[in-house]
């Protein structure tokens, strides 16, 4: 009984090692920081869905019947019944600053996720067209990408937003703009090393057209890679856009965005740190769990790294 | 073969790039001897030529100077200016204006010497590179963009700074001044945080220096541009902004709602009894439909992040105006500008809806209503009232005061009636000091003055909101400006420290006719410029005359408006048409 147990199980490893996609997906679900990366995320996403169940108040709406600035109170940590709750407090203009911060999910998830396709999608075509047709496009193209990732990146996004004017759309594509060389550079080495295989060549030996043999034979190999660095990406463009915000440059008030919520309340670390405290802390949360997530997406989907990670 | 090609290349390169380098430190070597020689000869010329034809006439002969209009129909106050003698200067105006004094008392008109203006053509920006005036400090050093040293100069003709040197250095955020004062590295700051207060007051190791709110702030409309060309949407907005929570939430104590634009303690001035418009939002609402008002449009309100005692935060309570005129289903969008830009685009009559305030340069009404509502050079509400401008230049030339109060509040209703600004506050303010700071103050009309502050040190360093625009500031309205101006020039009268009277300052003595019609100065005779020039009569005339006179070389200034000028005085003589 013993044995045929141990056979059996081997088999369905055997089995289950038959499908890349569906191993991949099992060891991200073992890999421990992804779980909690994963965790996080979910629950981000499920707040920002619900934002308008979630939150008490209306973000943008001033509380007139209260004192601005008023510290957290919670009912069930003791605080007077006969005050209103106000979970993180009130900010300088008297608003939930819950509600502000929950309504700021949806910005933070929506800018990183709409910039990284953004730069994916540009950088790719570009990538792709440079890989592909290599020579001097390839070179002139690729210096160009060269000199963009030259500039410190912050610095070249408040060019761009100077240039485009202030608001969350032209912050939003500075961040893709400058994110552009890193996938650009991405696809174009790995159309470079698949492009000459030999299932390309067989490919193209019966009359494939170019545009086929890059859409379907060569780009899907660049899928793994591609998801990795597109969700660490995702945890600096948000963060990006959190500083360019706290810069002045991004969202504009009264969005309640986290990078302008807690530069408008730059002042107030001393005289009124829950100002500070909450939207930092929602900015660090989902940073970390977009870094965690792209650690354990890459142990599991990095052949390279394939055995030695998940343990 | 290939390979030892491309090393030879290589070595090339290196030694190409390694004789670039050992080039470069001779390149400065090189420039440096050449740079003094030009800027040397630059600077003697204008100081060594200069100086001997003053004093070659000034010994055998002076020969007085005078500018004078030849009517009083240009639109302005003076009709003219002269030199009597050496020491002695008259000033004839068209008509009477029973603030003179206080006029003539303002950093604006500090006097400069003749032959430094001529040299520099009266440019500021040039001006400002080597201060040149008669006050108590001299400027030693301005590195741009991070901090002014000033110097005692020990010439000075009255009693000499206290403290060797003093530090000018600024910070937009109130935090960081905050942060500064705290840790010792500064002995003052301007404009501590509403929220800061309490701490300071607790600390006893500071002190918290309370400044009276003679100052205004409005919400202004350019009544020449859409959609405020409508006097009854500008109306309506006076009714839906709520200015009681505004002072209430955002304001430090000791500030007030504005009852009119000119605050209380201002009579003839202020009128009690022409209250501004009750909040109604529903009525503001019902108004702005019936004029027709686009309510999906996106109006833009233009404002600047710096702290005035008017204003102790612009982004918040920009956002609360924003949120109260969504109430009534108003869309604004906030538009944050850098200072000087700002205030250029506003003067300039370019923003329809925007944020500011005014802070006393004199206590008297006419220094409120003449600036922004009959100088013509002024454009931030549209082009002028003409019901406004008679019943201010009446009041502002009537010497009783029942009379001038009259004017005045018909001022105040036609404000009312009109609506170019809503007024909201007169915000109290302050200064935080070191508690060992002797001589330590706070100035209703925002000019404290450190000659008479000691620290024990021989230093003493003030941290104020922003960096001044120029260090000659007879073109200059910020009062971030001003206060550095004031340290090392000096008007014919000024302000006691602290307060707002007048008391002699390069002129000794002034009188004036019964009809207030000419004032004649007597200065000092021991004053000496920071270059070494003497002060005489001419001084006064030709600094004058630099400001007064368009035609003059020396009208140049750093934009040219002379906005404080025509705010005072009216029009200029021989201006262009």
């Amino acid at each position: 009984m013993a044995q045929t147990g141990v056979i059996s199980q081997k088999a369905e490893a055997i089995y289950e090692r038959q499908s890349p996609a569906r191993e991949a997906l099992r060891r991200l679900l073992r890999h421990r920081s992804a779980q909690v990366g994963m965790a996080l995320l979910g629950l981000l996403i499920f707040v920002a869905i619900f934002a308008e169940q979630i939150s008490p108040y209306d973000p943008t709406k001033i509380i007139k019947e209260s004192k601005r600035r008023t510290p957290p109170c919670i009912h069930l940590l003791g605080c007077p019944k006969d005050q209103p709750q106000h979970i993180f407090g009130l900010d300088s203009n008297t608003r939930d600053l819950f509600s502000r911060v929950v309504f700021g999910s949806r910005l933070s998830l929506q800018v990183g996720i709409a910039s990284i396709g953004f730069a994916i999608l540009v950088g790719g075509v570009i990538g792709a067209v440079s890989g592909y047709v290599g020579g001097w496009t390839d070179n002139i193209i690729m210096r160009i990408m060269d000199v963009l990732m030259a500039f410190p990146s912050m610095l070249l996004a408040i060019a761009i937003v100077t240039v485009l004017g202030t608001g969350l759309i032209n912050a939003l594509l500075a961040i893709g703009i400058v994110s552009i060389p890193r996938y650009a550079r991405l696809i174009r080495a790995t159309i470079l090393s698949v492009k000459e295989m030999e299932f390309v060549q067989a490919s193209r030996a019966l009359g494939a057209s170019p545009l086929r043999l890059l859409v379907v034979r060569i780009l899907p190999n660049a899928f793994t890679p591609l998801i990795v660095q597109g969700t660490l990406g995702i945890a600096t463009a948000i963060i990006d856009a959190a500083a360019l915000s706290f810069l002045g440059l991004g969202a504009e008030p009264p969005r309640p965005e986290w990078g302008l919520m807690m530069g408008e309340e730059k002042n107030s670390v001393f005289n009124a740190p829950h100002l500070l405290i909450f939207p930092g802390l929602a900015i660090t949360m989902t940073v970390l769990s977009f870094n965690l997530l792209g650690d354990g997406l890459r142990d599991a989907l990095d052949p390279r790294l394939r055995g030695g990670s998940a343990s | 073969m290939k390979h030892r090609f491309t090393f030879v290349l290589f070595t090339a390169v290196v030694l190409f790039s390694m004789m670039l380098a050992s080039c470069q430190p001779p390149a400065p070597a090189t420039e440096a001897p050449a740079a003094p020689p030009t800027e040397a000869p630059a600077a003697p010329p204008t100081e060594a030529p200069a100086a001997p034809p003053t004093e070659a006439p000034a010994a055998p002969a002076y020969e007085p100077m005078v500018v004078s209009a030849e009517n009083c129909d240009y639109g302005g106050e003076f009709k003219s200016i002269e030199a009597l003698d050496e020491h002695t200067v008259k000033f004839t105006l068209c008509y009477p204006d029973p603030a003179f004094p206080s006029k003539v008392a303002f950093s604006v008109f500090s006097i400069q010497d003749k032959d430094y203006l001529d040299a520099n053509q009266g440019d500021s920006v040039k001006m400002s590179d080597q201060p040149n005036g008669t006050g108590p400090y001299k400027v030693t050093e301005w590195k741009r963009g991070d901090s002014i040293t000033f110097e005692a100069y020990p010439d000075y003709w009255g009693e000499k700074a206290k403290t060797k040197t003093l530090i000018f250095r600024w910070s937009a955020e109130a935090a960081q001044r905050f942060l500064e004062l705290q840790s010792g590295t500064a002995d003052g700051i301007d404009n501590p945080a509403t929220e800061d207060w309490e701490a300071i007051e607790s600390d006893a190791n500071l002190k918290l220096y309370p400044r009276d709110g003679m100052n205004i702030f409005y919400i202004g409309f350019n009544h020449d541009l859409d959609p405020f060309k409508d006097e009854k949407v500008r109306q309506a907005f006076a009714m839906a902004i709520d200015r009681q929570r505004i002072v209430d939430q955002y304001y430090p104590k000791g500030s007030t709602v504005a009852v009119n634009f000119v605050p209380p303690a201002l009579v003839p001035g202020a009128s009690p009894d022409v209250p501004w418009y009750d909040y109604d939002p529903q009525k503001a609402k019902a108004m702005l439909e019936e004029a027709g008002f686009d309510f999906n449009q996106e109006i833009e309100l233009s404002y600047r992040n710096v702290v005035r005692a008017y204003l102790p935060n612009p982004v918040v309570v920009g956002q609360e105006i924003q949120a109260q005129l969504a109430e009534i289903g108003v869309k604004v969008k906030l538009n944050e500008m850098e200072s000087t830009t700002f205030l250029d685009a506003t003067a300039a009559g370019e923003k329809p809806f925007y944020l500011l305030g005014w802070n006393a340069d004199y206590p008297d009404a006419s220094n409120f209503f003449d600036y922004h509502f009959a100088a013509e050079t002024n454009l931030q509400f549209g082009t002028l009232f003409e019901d406004i401008v008679k019943e201010i230049r009446a009041g502002g030339q009537t010497a009783d005061p029942d009379e001038r109060q009259m004017h005045y509040t018909k001022v105040n209703e036609l404000l009312k009636e009109h609506v170019p600004m809503i007024p909201v506050a007169h915000g109290g303010s302050g200064t935080a000091f070191k508690a060992s700071v002797k001589g330590a103050h706070s100035s209703p009309l925002g000019n404290e003055r450190f000659s008479v502050m000691e620290t024990g040190t021989d230093q003493l360093v003030w941290v104020q909101n922003g960096e001044p625009a120029a260090l000659w500031c007879s073109d200059e309205t910020d009062g971030e400006s001003l206060r550095a101006c004031e340290q090392v020039y000096e008007p014919l009268l000024s302000f006691v420290v602290g307060g707002a009277e007048v008391e002699p300052a390069l002129a000794e003595t002034y009188e004036s006719n019964e009809d207030l019609t000419e004032w004649t100065f007597t200065l000092r005779k021991d004053v000496k410029f920071h270059n070494g020039a003497t002060l005489d009569a001419n001084d006064v005339v030709a600094t004058y005359a630099s400001l007064w006179d368009a035609s003059s070389p020396n009208h140049v200034g750093r934009t040219g408006n002379f906005e404080y000028f025509t705010a005072f005085f009216g029009t200029f003589i021989n201006a262009p048409k």
